[in-house]
Formats: C-alpha cells, structure tokens, sequence
C-alpha cells in the first residue's frame, strides 16, 4: 500500500505534467481559454435564479451562491465519474509501453476536474463576499476538511468507473442516465429542507452526496460550519467507495492491460 | 551479471469469442443464471527460460505469431506471466509500438518530457537530457511542432532518442528500427553498441536477419510461444532460415504436385 503510494508519488511529474497538457490542448484556440468551463455552472445559476425567483420568490442574493456552489459540486462529482470512464483508454498508450501504477491515470481525470472545480469556487467565493460581506471567514477552513475528502472520494470513483468501463463499455451511458436520475433525487437546485419538510428526509440524510454539498455550501454560503452528522456520512461514503476502488485495483492492475 | 531472469515462464490470453459484451448483459445474464464463460484460451508462451547478463545483445527471430513481440512485452514488465516468475536486477527502458506513447497534440518537447518523466525522471534531471535527446534525433525545429504531424520515421527518430537516452540497464525494442533512414540507422547501432560498452542488455526483435546478424552476440529462435533454439546469432539465424526456406519448399511442391 505504502509502496503503491510513493510509487505514484514518484511518478508525479509525468501526471502532473498530463493535466498539464489536457487543460492546455483543451482550451488552445478558444479565446476565452479556460473561462468557458465556468460558463456552463454560472450559465444555470443565472437562468434558474431568474425563473425560481419568480416562481418560488426566492430570495436571488442567497439562492445565487446556494445554487452555484451546488452544481459546481456536483459537476466535479459527475466529471469525475463520466470522464473517469475513459480514463485508462486515455492512458492506454502509456500502460501497453510500461508497467505503472494504475491509479495515476483515474487521478490525472479528477486533477483536470478539480482545476475547473476550483477556479469556480473562487467564482463563488467572490460572488458571495459581494452580497454578504465577509461573515463567511470563520467558517471557511472547515474546508480544509471537506475538499481533501470531497477530492479523495472523486478519485476513487473515477477509478472504479474506468474499472468497469474497461469491462463493460456501456457504464458510461448506464452512469449518465443514473446521474441524471441522482441529479433530482439531491438537494442541489431546491434546499433540502424542501424534502425534510415531505418526510423525505432519509432521501438527504442517507445520501453521500447531500451530505458533501453540506460540507461545501454551509461554510461558504450560510457562514457556518456543517454538521457533525454530514461529515461522517460523507467520510464512511468515501471510504467505501476507497475500498471500493482499491479492491478493483488489486484485481486490474494484473489484467487490465489484456482488456485493452 | 544478471539483469533480468525468467523462470519456466508461460502466458495464457483468455480471449472471450464474441467481443465484449455489456452491463447489461452482464446483469440479465447473471440474473437468469446463464452465466456461460464463452472463452477462448491462447498459449502465448510456453515454458520460456531466458537468463539475461549484463552484454548480452538478444535478437529475436520467428514466423509471425510466435510470440515474439509478446515476450518482449512480458520482458518489460506490462504483462505479467500467467505462471513462472520473472525476475529484474536493472532499469528498463523499452520502445514497442512507435506510435504508442506520444500525446499527439503536444510538441516534440513536451513529449520528451512526458516520456522521461514516466520512467521516473525529475525535471531537473530531464532538462540536461533535452539537449542531448533533441540533438540525437535530429529533428531541429520539428521538435515545436505537435506529434500528430511527424511523419514514421520523424516519430522512429524521436522515440529511440528517448528511449536510449536515459541509460537503461535494459533496452528493449520491437521492429522499430527499420522505419528511419539509411542515416539514422547507422546512428541507432552505433548507439546500441555504445549502450553495450556501457555494460547494458538489449533485446531486439527484427525480421531483418542481417541487421540482427550484425548487431546481437545471441539470438533466440521463436516458435509456437516456446524457445526452439538459443545461441550464437550465425548459428541461429541459419538454421532458422533453412527451416523456413525448406517448409516453404516442400509446401510449394505439395501444392505443385
């Protein structure tokens, strides 16, 4: 274990240097560059404010930051398991020229991801400082917590999705009809105190990704630190999609490279 | 000195008949208790003893499908064997496929880059190679320019500079070298040769007999995924060559009578 970890340490240039490249071949002749990953979450939460505000009177100053830290979440999550699917056909080149750590590849996808995840949160920082000062700070490094986990449980997920993938080709089409399905069944566009208020209250309460949105959105949008209950559903959720990963990893890293 | 030892090794592909089949498939499958293993198995290699030392220039030879390339790749480590053990006492470097490991959109450069970190180089030990890689291939401005437009023997050129550039206890190649020109492979069997001097192994597999006459000290004789023959590459190479052309013979009269 310790020997797989330093054996990807090791490696760190060459996936580093990956990302690198996926983010720049990606945004090379757009003019904008990487500003138009921020478009689609900034996009949704303009065009959802200005139909809930009228629907459900939201209020648009907190509803905004509430929505936008939501998809950006969620986004992260879903480019983790989408694009996860193809992560080790992306990498094939390199694991039929030499024996590496199957993991870098699955981490190289989510590293992209969370570049993108990042410069919106940035957004969303900004965005809320301008509509309710800086109340937020004290609760902020909470953070340090909930990202590092957040970031651990998209890793292993794209690894198991790339897992499966490379088996079964259709998991990419079968994972986006799911998330799509996970999508509304999440407090991400409402409150969940919308489905606590209709006895649906396990839908969010047994739910890892509520549970991380927790995490993210009371800090930064509400100025307070989630509850003791979120971070352990979203901690036993990570470590079980870990072990998860890892125990595919152990049966892959021998095969894999006769399914490609 | 041995660098690199395999022990009664043999490799089996289980290849299943129709192609992949999905998910879904799967599940429904699963479900209805139909779970028929539709699988093919492959003996890829057999019983394959190989030592070897520190010097040793291998070529490989046999008819296709014997499981050359297949050993080579079972040499530097990306398929396990299936049985048997394979042991390593060096670093290896190796150059299979030559369209295989390029990021197509990146520059030559970049592309340097990406290889010698995978074999585990820092960027400050790369950057004293760059020069060294870039000049030996040759390649000049191309170098700025993104893979996807070199031509074969542009990407031949790049990938065996970086492939021997990092020194490797072990080099392996796989029918690479005849895509340059005249010019650039001279320069590869000097440099294999200087890699040799260097108290290094080589593995090549080549269906050009006189190359591999000229460049190995030993070479091994493929067939049916075992080891027909072992030994000094004349020897070899000619008793290799007069099996093939005596079958081919007595094929043609058969076919002729």
């Amino acid at each position: 274990m310790t020997t797989y970890l330093s054996d990807i340490w090791r490696l760190r240039y060459f996936w580093l240097s990956l990302v690198r490249n996926d983010l720049r071949s990606r945004y090379r002749r757009s003019v904008i560059g990487i500003g138009w990953s921020l478009l689609h979450p900034v996009a949704m939460t303009a065009v959802l404010c200005t139909v809930f505000s009228q629907l459900f009177r939201a209020d648009v100053y907190s509803y905004a930051p509430f929505l936008l830290a939501g998809l950006l979440t969620w986004n992260f999550i879903t480019s983790a398991a989408v694009q996860g699917c193809q992560c080790f056909f992306l990498g094939e080149t390199y694991i039929k020229q030499c024996p590496t750590p199957l993991a870098i590849y699955p981490l190289r996808t989510v590293l992209g991801a969370a570049v993108h995840f990042c410069l919106g949160l940035s957004v969303l920082l900004v965005m809320v400082w301008l509509f309710h000062g800086f109340s937020n700070l004290p609760a902020l490094p909470s953070l340090l917590v909930a990202l590092p986990l957040l970031f651990v449980f998209a890793w292993a997920v794209a690894t198991c999705a790339g897992l499966v993938n490379v088996m079964f080709q259709d998991t990419q089409h079968l994972t986006e009809v799911g998330l799509q399905i996970v999508f509304y069944l999440t407090p991400i566009i409402y409150p969940p105190e919308m489905l606590r208020m209709r006895r649906l209250a396990w839908l969010v309460d047994f739910n890892p990704i509520a549970a991380m949105l927790d995490m993210l959105r009371l800090p930064i949008c509400e100025a307070r630190i989630a509850p003791l209950e979120s971070f352990a559903v979203a901690a036993a959720a990570t470590t079980a999609v870990v072990v998860c990963a890892a125990a595919l990893l152990a049966r892959a890293q021998q095969r894999l490279i006769f399914y490609l | 000195m041995t660098l690199l030892e395999l022990e009664n090794v043999g490799l089996v592909f289980s290849v299943r008949c129709q192609g992949r089949i999905s998910l879904k498939e799967y599940v429904i499958r699963g479900l209805l208790g139909r779970a028929k293993r539709n699988r093919m198995e492959v003996r890829a290699l057999e019983d394959i003893n190989l030592r070897l030392c520190a010097g040793d220039r291998l070529g490989i030879i046999g008819p296709n499908g014997a499981g050359k390339s297949t050993l080579l790749k079972l040499l530097a480590g990306v398929y396990p064997p299936t049985c048997g053990q394979r042991r390593v006492y060096g670093r290896i470097s190796s150059l299979f496929d030559i369209t295989l490991g390029f990021e197509p959109d990146a520059t030559g450069w970049e592309n340097i880059a990406f290889r010698s970190y995978l074999q585990g180089e820092t960027p400050r030990t790369v950057r004293q190679r760059m020069a060294a890689i870039a000049e030996f291939s040759e390649l000049g401005e191309f170098l700025n320019m993104p893979v996807r437009y070199y031509s074969t023997g542009m990407t031949v050129r790049l990938g065996f500079s970086i492939a021997t550039a990092i020194e490797p206890d072990i080099l392996i190649i796989d029918e690479v070298l005849a895509a340059g020109d005249l010019a650039f492979q001279a320069k590869a069997r000097q440099r294999i040769q200087s890699l040799i001097s260097a108290a290094n192994a080589v593995v090549l597999v080549s269906h050009d007999l006189a190359s591999l006459q000229a460049l190995c000290n030993r070479a091994l004789w493929m067939e049916h995924g075992r080891i027909r023959a072992d030994g000094p590459p004349k020897q070899v190479i000619d008793a290799y060559v007069q099996h093939t052309t005596s079958s081919a013979a007595s094929g043609a009269s058969r076919q002729a009578a």
